[in-house]
């Protein structure tokens, strides 16, 4: 049940993602990237990562893909032509990234054997959820986290600094 | 280990009472700044005073002892602690330079000084980091933040082009030390530095990984601290910011930058050897620093000789001082150490003395053109010879300051045995005293345009170059008690 669920979840991140470089109209690849990340989002669910899925879903279908839309937007892509590489290379170019990268993976796959000989070690009961995370970040990370809220605000005052012509 | 004690959450939160007072009287200044109606006066004397409160804790913590604090985060020690001191000290110095300085003054916005304080508390962060996740994130506090100074008058073009060469400069020297900290933590499974030690140590971390990421690591330490080949950002925003936080750059992420030099360098990639320190799993990192202090002094001053704007050439200059404090480091003794802290505090003083300088007269100058002092001997008698003695003290020259800690320095080496690097030492300072002289003779031997009539210096800034002109000296003649307080705060790392 799992598997197959896992299975479907996958065709459907990878058949999204597709779409997202295959579509011409850049809403729609904007679109069909929210339809790659809700998928991963529920194969973290399905890996028992209820937290790491949550996030998925608030930070990049919610926050990062409104900041692509309004960029899409306020560019007006639709009406150009798409971007176009162009010189003698470029063809080289692109089969020489493409062996790279096979390799690349073709390379880890053989090094921990395909879908993994070796069995991945049994997490900690408990690893991964919001109450786990929760606890470490307001324990033993207490101080980088709040190290970061100062970053934060520092930038959310610089950035008003800089945004505004009068404040 | 060097005998850390764990302290608990709770405890732990006494041992950050400057940070935390400093952070009080950032998020104080921004409310001041939106009610009261003098806001500028009004927020800087609530970061004075953050800064005056940062100063004496962080001295109350110079006898506190020594402890990991926050589940090994950061550490709570004298060598912290000296390093706070240091950056609340110019942190004020600089908040009271901006009062007057035309260039702030224009922009006329409250938020500047409040950002003051967050860099010093990010430099503080730096100060004490025990773990690479504080590390990138005080970097980035002090990268961000400073970035915002830089840019904070936005109408000049200068400044705008300073702060965009900065944040990308920033952002690249970030990325390449964060990939050297992931590839530490693939290799070890940790971020804490003393078990990167402990990995390292024990040997079970592939050399390749571990060489490229004590290198990566350096490009963000190297480029806080404006080292060669990690200087080039340097010229162009000394040039570009406004003056008051070119004086500020110059000296407060430096001093945290050789904090976490310091910690990250001895504390995760070296052990402990009998008395002494020594790199770990026989990584040459020492070397490598050799060469880049060599480098970094020799660019610094063969770059500030044809300079004709005084920032510039005040950038080329801490290069190269970047490159006489790195030297110290190199010997990894207790005298080295030693020197470099005691560096850094002289430099202090006769470095923002030169900008206090500059910023009092800015108003009567016509440019930063080193041209335009020329003849100021005989206007403005006070602030040009207090400009003469911070250049002999940059310089080297005794009864001075600067005399006092290249004589640190140089000892260090000597004693450590690396006698190529002091005759680098040696040749460069006499180069900088070629460039450094120029502008003195600018000021009293040059004819300048006599129509000037004599200048008069702001209240202010005459009792701030005193108050700059006075450790200057008296630190060349004195110096014993500085020496031994600063080997006081290294005792527990030998």
């Amino acid at each position: 049940m799992n598997q197959i669920g896992f299975v479907l979840l996958s065709v459907l991140a990878v058949g999204s993602a597709l779409s997202v470089i295959l579509q011409r109209n850049p809403v729609m690849s904007a679109l069909s990237l929210v339809v790659t990340i809700f998928s991963l989002a529920l194969a973290f669910l399905s890996l028992g990562s209820s937290f790491v899925a949550v996030v998925q879903v608030i930070v990049y279908a919610g926050a990062v893909m409104v900041l692509f839309v309004f960029v899409i937007m306020l560019l007006d892509l639709g009406r150009r032509e798409p971007f176009k590489l162009t010189g003698v290379g470029r063809k080289i170019l692109g089969i020489a990234a493409v062996a790279a990268f096979l390799f690349q993976i073709s390379a880890s796959l053989s090094a921990v054997g395909v879908m993994g000989a070796r069995p991945p070690e049994p997490l900690p009961p408990g690893y991964g959820t919001a109450l786990a995370i929760g606890r470490s970040v307001f324990t033993d990370y207490v101080y980088p986290f709040e190290a970061a809220s100062v970053l934060l605000l520092a930038a959310m005052v610089g950035a008003l600094i800089l945004a505004k012509r009068r404040i | 280990m060097t005998g850390y004690a764990q302290l608990d959450l709770a405890a732990s939160v006494g041992q950050i009472l400057p940070e935390l007072v400093a952070t009080a009287a950032f998020l104080l200044a921004v409310v001041v700044d939106l009610v009261s109606r003098r806001r500028k006066e009004a927020v800087c004397a609530v970061v004075l005073a953050g800064c005056i409160a940062g100063l004496v804790l962080s001295l109350a913590q110079l006898k506190a002892g020594q402890s990991l604090i926050f589940a090994g985060m950061a550490a709570a020690d004298p060598l912290a602690a000296i390093l706070k001191a240091v950056v609340f000290l110019a942190t004020g110095l600089v908040a009271l330079f901006s009062l007057g300085s035309p260039e702030i003054r224009m922009s006329g916005r409250g938020e500047y000084y409040s950002l003051l304080l967050v860099v010093a508390v990010g430099a503080c962060f730096m100060a004490s980091a025990m773990n690479f996740v504080m590390v990138y994130l005080a970097t980035e506090l002090v990268t961000v933040t400073s970035c915002i100074l830089v840019a904070h008058a936005k109408d000049d073009r200068r400044a705008s082009e300073a702060a965009l060469k900065y944040i990308l400069f920033g952002a690249a020297a970030s990325g390449v030390m964060i990939y050297g900290i992931s590839l530490l933590y693939g290799a070890t499974g940790t971020l804490s530095l003393t078990g990167v030690s402990r990995a390292l140590v024990s040997g079970q971390v592939p050399g390749l990984v571990a060489v490229l990421g004590v290198v990566f690591v350096l490009a963000g330490i190297g480029y806080k601290i404006a080292a060669v080949p990690f200087h080039f950002w340097c010229p162009d925003v000394y040039e570009g910011a406004p003056t008051p936080i070119t004086a500020f750059l110059s000296i407060v992420p430096e001093a945290a930058g050789f904090g976490l030099l310091i910690r990250v360098y001895m504390l995760g990639f070296g052990e402990r050897m009998g008395q002494g320190w020594a790199a770990a799993a026989s990584l040459d990192w020492p070397s490598l620093l050799a060469v880049v202090s060599a480098l970094t002094m020799t660019l610094g001053n063969l770059g500030a000789l044809h300079q004709t704007n005084l920032k510039r050439l005040m950038a080329y200059s801490s290069i190269a001082h970047a490159g006489y404090i790195l030297m110290g480091f190199v010997a990894l003794s207790k005298t080295g150490l030693n020197a470099m802290i005691i560096y850094i505090i002289v430099y202090l003083f006769m470095n923002l003395g030169v900008f206090a300088v500059l910023i009092g007269l800015s108003r009567r100058l016509a440019s930063d053109q080193i041209a335009s002092f020329r003849g100021l001997g005989g206007r403005a008698k006070f602030p040009a010879f207090a400009m003469t003695v911070f250049l002999f003290s940059l310089t080297g020259i005794p009864p001075l300051a600067g005399f006092t800690g290249k004589f640190y320095l140089f000892a260090a080496v000597i004693d450590a045995k690396i006698y190529w690097l002091a005759i680098v030492g040696a040749l460069n300072s006499v180069v900088s005293l070629y460039y450094y002289v120029r502008i003195i003779k600018a000021m009293y031997i040059e004819a300048g345009e006599t129509e000037g009539g004599p200048i008069q210096l702001p209240a202010l800034y005459t009792a701030l170059l005193v108050a700059l002109v006075v450790p200057t000296v008296v630190l060349g003649i004195f110096w014993g008690p500085l020496a031994g307080m600063t080997e006081a705060s290294l005792r527990f790392l030998f």
